[in-house]
């Protein structure tokens, strides 16, 4: 939770090749348990995305915040908080930015990455 | 495998139920099950109850033993099963493997939640979200509907599908829901404009143009609003299940589980290879007809799980009733209205009966019940011999489907 910037990384299955989530044990399509890392890295395309204005307790400090479901041009994805901007679109280039995400009900500073418009 | 018969239903009202804890709604909607299947002095073999967060909203755990004790049917087996907004669904599936298995002989299910009590902003939301990803989704601050807002964006891009059509979800649940007395809502979305108009908090043309109102239909998670999003509910709903072999002693109606089946998919959601496809509700619905011997198109009525109106429209799809992408342009031409192809939520759905999160899986099936039985009143599908229902868990990565004929 500290704002030491962490890297976005996954696991690519050594044998189907499959991205996936690092929290996987055995991969998700071929049940294979040896895995390579792999980070992200440039920019990232968005895909989909949310602005919510009804935050669980824990994010409302703020009012209202972006969720998008991003690609980075590697083929990982992830999913994060998003800039939100007027004319958003889907197919918008966007970059990471780690920065302060929320401050949660003790008091202690959240650090994320916000994917942001590139200018 | 023995075959397995509904002889009892129990529905408590659905809503903001200030005088009722969780045990008096469990309770509530047991006794009247037992009384409804004339099993009032019979001994139970089990008990399962479906509840989502007792502990979390309630401060109880061990939630079945506690209505064993109140209900008097003690020493029946008392289970608690939490499988997140499809307790429900799973809490019935228990009942039904321990009477199809024939270790069991008469069995009580039990889907309940109290959630209206709870007053810190966005702690009920908070703790629904516990069901996604710890790691790759919850620290970002989802929520289910931040989820559903992400899916609707896809979906209406991809199929040309218009926000709308969606709301024509909602206007037919609530439509459907003012004639079912358990609702939380029974009330129409007119109902709801007319009354604000003459409060004088606007003026709307149309149904649409109040529904497109941000004052009137605040947005939640962009785009879907208030009106796409189901409320927080109290209640609870119960079944008295047995050997169908025996149902017609002691029911004049007996309505036949003849088939059941549950799948899951990835737990983090953009793991999906499409995220408006419901690999789980696809894999559980063709379980539930295999098993059942039948189709898509034998079905004459559906219980969907409209926690968001979105989630309706791609349910009507992988549970085989349109082509994808053309689910919510099927619900816009009344396809799914009471009288058209295929009525779902003649309820109301989750969107007006309320989304109690453990009962709502029962809830479904006690409605396809009172379908079958030809007891629902004015929302009656006519000729309803066969049903199935999606009860959807997570978000979508845990999903079971129950299909239901007459005897």
């Amino acid at each position: 939770m500290n704002s030491t910037e962490k890297k976005i990384i996954r696991i690519k299955c050594k044998k189907c090749g499959l991205f996936q989530d690092q929290d996987h044990r055995r991969c998700l399509k071929c049940k294979n348990d040896t895995f390579e890392k792999i980070e992200a890295n440039g920019n990232c395309t968005l895909l989909t995305y949310t602005i919510l204005n009804a935050p669980p307790s824990e994010f409302r400090d703020k009012q209202s915040y972006g969720i998008g479901v991003v690609e980075f041009e590697n083929g990982i994805k992830t999913l994060g908080q998003i800039e939100i901007r007027e004319n958003i679109k889907i197919g918008m280039k966007l970059k990471p930015v780690y920065e302060k995400i929320c401050e949660n009900l003790d008091g202690i500073e959240i650090y994320d990455y916000v994917f942001k418009i590139i200018e | 495998m023995n075959k397995v018969a509904i002889i009892g239903v129990g529905h408590t009202k659905f809503g903001r139920l200030k005088d009722k804890g969780l045990m008096d709604l469990l309770c509530d909607a047991s006794l009247e099950a037992i009384n409804n299947s004339n099993m009032n002095d019979k001994e139970f073999d089990s008990v399962y109850v479906g509840s989502m967060c007792p502990g979390e909203f309630n401060h109880i755990t061990g939630v079945a033993s506690a209505l064993v004790d109140r209900i008097s049917l003690i020493p029946a087996a008392a289970d608690h099963i939490e499988n997140g907004p499809a307790s429900g669904g799973s809490a019935i599936k228990a009942g039904f493997q321990a009477i199809a298995s024939g270790m069991n002989s008469l069995v009580l299910v039990v889907g309940g939640e109290k959630m209206t009590h709870i007053s810190t902003p966005g702690f009920v939301t908070s703790v629904i979200a516990t069901v996604t990803h710890h790691k790759a989704e919850r620290p970002h601050g989802v929520s289910l509907p931040s989820f559903a807002g992400l899916l609707t964006r896809t979906y209406l891009q991809k199929y040309n599908a218009k926000l709308d059509w969606l709301s024509d979800i909602a206007i037919k649940n609530h439509k459907n829901g003012a004639f079912n007395p358990y609702a939380h809502f029974q009330r129409t979305i007119e109902d709801f404009m007319e009354s604000a108009i003459q409060k004088g908090r606007g003026n709307w043309n149309n149904i649409h143009e109040y529904l497109n109102d941000d004052n009137s239909n605040p947005v939640i998670a962009d785009p879907l609003r208030l009106f796409h999003v189901c409320p927080i509910s109290d209640g609870a709903v119960a079944l008295v299940l047995c050997n169908a072999e025996i149902a017609k002693e002691y029911c004049e109606d007996p309505i036949l589980i003849s088939g059941i089946g549950q799948a899951t998919d990835t737990h983090i959601v953009y793991e999906r290879e499409d995220i408006t496809v419901l690999n789980a509700l696809r894999r559980s619905s063709n379980q539930a007809y295999k098993m059942a011997k039948k189709t898509p198109e034998d079905m004459d009525v559906a219980e969907l799980h409209d926690a968001f109106e979105i989630l309706e429209a791609i349910e009507s799809e992988d549970i085989g009733f349109f082509k994808k992408g053309e689910g919510a342009r099927a619900a816009h031409e009344g396809l799914t209205e009471i009288g058209g192809k295929i009525p779902i939520n003649p309820s109301g759905g989750l969107k007006a009966r309320g989304h109690p999160l453990g009962a709502t899986g029962v809830a479904q099936v006690a409605e396809l019940v009172w379908q079958l039985r030809g007891e629902a009143g004015k929302r009656q599908v006519p000729d309803a011999n066969t049903g199935i229902t999606c009860n959807f868990g997570g978000f979508g990565n845990n999903i079971i489907s129950i299909l239901v004929e007459r005897m």
